[in-house]
């Protein structure tokens, strides 16, 4: 516990200094990494600790974004004020249409997400106050110091991701995380020990959704724009699936891998090799396709297991392995 | 009478959306997947009969649909060999969709580094356009053609279930995989077929769809969700629910364009929800 | 002639062991008891000599072949069939239809679906309606037909009687007199000892994955088979 409580304050003073050490280019990377990482975090805590894939996580992360530029052009704030408004956007709808969406199992909730999101991204392109389908450009950006922009989006985006991974942490470790687990696992048992299965997919839903909403918000506050192709692109969730299936469903180090990979594969393909953005695109499905197959719980539960490694462990169990972690939170070998 | 028409068109149009599902239905009904990658597969068909017709000029345009569909199932029994019938087994279901998932976005982005983003469709000329009387009402040949063509699918899918030893098998192993092995079944073997069975049916509604708007690489996206909601809407397990739910969403989907002429398939989209919301068994009782 | 022939099988669950060294045996036209408590490894054993559990090691021949490593499609198509417990009948086939499957295997012999139903006239009755539709018992009758459409050399059947009211029980052992008569040998596994033994020539007892009896159903008294069921 200790260990990880060190490297937690390490990241977090790396974090805060990266702005007078970074030059800007790697700045904006960085805040690209920082937020997809939350992001792929907010879907795996939905898809490997809840059991719910979504195919339709797009929509929250534009409707974060919406909602940013919008209470911020409305009523002339600083964006920055304005942030927590992305959260909340997600974490309504979220709440809203979880109703409907939770009789669906499986497959069928995955596409109804992406269903959802589709019409919402249509409403919003017929939407002339919405700026149609060329979108809305951040009119408060004036009362925005451009010095200090770039900076501020990536300390937010650090805060975002490290709040992200540190409260999964602390939730998986609690009660509360507990019962999810097993909701995940067998659902039927989970709640012939008296854990509700609803209320908790309901809570980690919104939670998800808000977070997406959050890292929306920031991605494209960066841009100064929003358009509607962009803000509800299906590769947005791409990229969070693609992230946590090849890292390791499930698993908090899962995404982390993920994301490094996913990263390099694409600084390889487009910077080093010059290839377009599409053949990258193929290459990323294919190697999701290829972890499937050979490794369906991604690459670092193997790993782990493999190396006895257990760096931020409070990750789905293996059915082979007992390895529930007490309600009190003491997984055991974390000193 | 306009209204009328347009019923009558989103009827003939719901032919095409009940073709486009009744694939996805087929794999979902006996080896319970969902193939994501359902919709480029059936872009992928369109491209190939796009480049048969260029490369075939002197053949009339619906020929191609024979050696189309005799592709897709070939590509349907591999895809299951190789890939499907690996991942059809996990015990975790999260793994096939992650992996068709995953097929959807090589094919995807494959066929737009292959053909380009351009807009394509399928002409057959004369075709294309003629209408006809009836009834006071004018209705389009093509659309004509494509709900009968359906019809007779449906029908021939359904007697060869019923009627044929292969469908008995198809369904016992759909009922029980391991125990179908004690009667000299190889349950892989199956599924291989009833994949190439749902690819030739996906290239069918493909190519159809093609002949009646265009279509470019990322068209299996709207495809994979129409042929979805009609299975939904039509109640798992039903497979002429699922033409009753094409029908329906067709019908959705014309009256809203008539309404609102750029809302795409926003209508439908709705229709969907919104029946979900008061009816989620789907508009056919099934035996899910 | 010995149709089956098992030496040193163990059968593992996982990483569990759930067989241990077993020896078996059945001679053509022979029928055979295999009785046990519940959890004894009597079903398990069944579903490993027909191929449905992979992991496993020792030495299983059928009619002079090796088959320890044969995938159940093939097995069935030797003539090795089961009859498996719970009838696992396929549910949206109907009667007939689920006996046809038996024809799958083309194999040929004397059985087919008129002589099905001679043995099963209530079956005659019901052969368009669904498996939910029946009784237990008819369910079990449909679950031994189907397995006699393939004409099996080697019947396995899996607790056939259970759940089932005794005047069905008659019926269906009656059939099995007329079963061996046409040829096909039989493994009976059951937890009703006496039923079982009264049904074959020779009864092994199953104890936590192990023999603990092997003797012909005349020579052993209901005491010693007691004795070998519980482990006492």
């Amino acid at each position: 516990m200790k260990g990880i409580a060190i490297s937690y304050a390490v990241i977090a003073a790396l974090i805060a200094a990266g702005p007078l050490v970074l030059g800007e280019g790697a700045l904006r990377f960085s805040t690209e990494c920082l937020l997809i990482l939350a992001m792929a975090q907010m879907w795996n805590l939905l898809a490997g600790y809840a059991g719910l894939v979504s195919f339709g996580h797009q929509v929250f992360v534009g409707l974060g974004a919406y909602g940013l530029f919008l209470i911020s052009d409305t009523f002339d704030l600083s964006p920055y004020w304005v942030l927590p408004v992305a959260p909340l956007a997600g974490a309504v709808v979220a709440a809203v249409i979880a109703l409907p969406l939770f009789r669906l199992r499986e497959a069928y909730f995955s596409i109804a997400m992406w269903v959802f999101s589709e019409i919402v991204a249509a409403l919003v392109m017929k939407a002339s106050w919405l700026g149609g389908t060329s979108g809305l450009p951040l009119k408060s950006s004036r009362l925005v110091d451009l010095d200090w922009f770039e900076p501020m989006l990536f300390w937010v985006s650090g805060v975002l991701a490290l709040g992200t991974m540190g409260g999964l942490f602390l939730l998986m470790r609690s009660g509360f995380g507990l019962g999810l687990m097993s909701v995940r696992d067998n659902d039927l048992a989970a709640m012939s020990v008296g854990v509700d299965v609803r209320r908790n997919r309901f809570i980690v839903f919104v939670l998800s959704a808000a977070g997406c909403g959050l890292a929306g918000a920031v991605s494209f506050l960066g841009n100064l724009y929003v358009s509607p192709a962009a803000a509800f692109d299906v590769n947005w969730v791409v990229y969070m699936m693609f992230i946590v299936m090849i890292g390791g469903i499930g698993t908090l180090e899962g995404p982390i891998i993920g994301t490094a990979i996913f990263f390099g594969l694409r600084e390889l393909i487009t910077d080093q090799l010059g290839i377009s953005a599409g053949w990258y695109l193929v290459a990323l499905g294919t190697v999701g396709v290829v972890v499937m197959l050979w490794s369906p719980r991604g690459i670092w539960p193997p790993l782990r297991d493999r190396f006895g490694l257990k760096l931020l462990s409070v990750g789905r169990t293996a059915p082979a392995t007992a390895e529930l972690a007490p309600v009190s939170g003491k997984a055991g070998q974390l000193g | 009478m306009a209204w009328l028409e347009t019923l009558v068109n989103g009827a003939f149009l719901g032919g095409l959306y009940g073709l486009l599902g009744i694939g996805l239905a087929l794999v979902f009904g006996v080896m319970r997947l969902v193939n994501i990658a359902h919709g480029e597969f059936m872009v992928l068909a369109a491209y190939l009969a796009v480049i048969l017709v260029s490369l075939f000029p002197q053949v009339h345009p619906l020929f191609v649909l024979i050696p189309v569909v005799l592709a897709a199932f070939a590509v349907g029994y591999l895809y299951q060999a190789v890939i499907m019938n690996r991942v059809a087994r996990a015990p975790d279901p999260l793994a096939p969709l992650l992996l068709t998932f995953g097929v959807s976005i090589v094919l995807r982005n494959l066929m737009v580094e292959v053909f380009g983003a351009d807009v394509r469709s399928l002409q057959l000329g004369e075709l294309s356009r003629a209408s006809l009387n009836l009834f006071g009402l004018s209705i389009g040949v093509m659309p004509l053609l494509t709900l009968v063509a359906a019809v007779l699918l449906f029908l021939l899918l359904q007697w060869a279930l019923k009627r044929t030893q292969f469908g008995r098998i198809v369904r016992a192993t759909a009922d029980r995989r391991d125990i179908v092995r004690l009667f000299g079944v190889k349950p892989d073997r199956v599924y291989n077929y009833v994949m190439g069975l749902s690819l030739a049916l996906g290239a069918i509604g493909g190519v159809l769809l093609a002949v009646r708007s265009s279509f470019t690489p990322f068209s299996g996206v709207e495809r994979l969700l129409i042929a979805f909601e009609v299975v939904v809407l039509g109640g798992i397990g039903s497979f002429w629910g699922a033409l009753l739910g094409g029908i329906v969403l067709g019908m959705a989907q014309l009256a809203g364009l008539k309404w609102d002429a750029n809302a795409g398939l926003l209508y439908a989209h709705l229709l969907f929800f919104v029946m979900l919301l008061i009816r989620p068994a789907g508009l056919v009782a099934s035996k899910a | 002639m010995t149709l089956l022939e098992v030496a040193g099988l163990d059968v593992f669950h996982g990483d569990l062991q759930a067989i241990f060294g077993l020896d078996f045996s059945v001679a053509e036209r022979e029928a055979v008891a295999l009785v046990g408590a519940n959890g004894a490894g009597k079903t398990t054993f069944l579903r490993a000599l027909v191929g449905l559990i992979d992991s496993k090691r020792g030495n299983v021949r059928f009619d002079g072949g090796d088959i320890a490593a044969t995938p159940a499609e093939s097995i069935a198509r030797l003539g090795l069939c089961m009859v498996p417990e719970g009838r696992m009948l396929f549910d949206t086939l109907t009667v007939e239809e689920n006996l046809l499957m038996g024809q799958v295997s083309q194999r040929s012999g004397s059985w087919n679906l008129r002589r099905v139903f001679d043995l099963f006239p209530a079956l005659e009755e019901r052969r368009n309606h669904m498996p939910r539709q029946l009784s237990g018992g008819q369910q079990q009758m449909v679950a031994i037909g189907r397995a006699l459409m393939c004409n099996p050399r080697l019947l396995l059947c899996d607790e056939i009687s259970l759940g089932l009211a005794p005047v069905m029980v008659e019926q269906i052992y009656r059939a099995f007199a007329d079963i061996r008569t046409e040829g096909t040998a039989l493994v009976l596994v059951e937890q009703d000892v006496k039923r079982a033994a009264s049904a074959s020539d020779r009864i092994y007892c199953l104890l936590k994955g192990r023999v603990s009896l092997a003797a012909s159903a005349g020579d052993v008294s209901l005491n010693e088979l007691t004795q070998a069921y519980f482990g006492m």
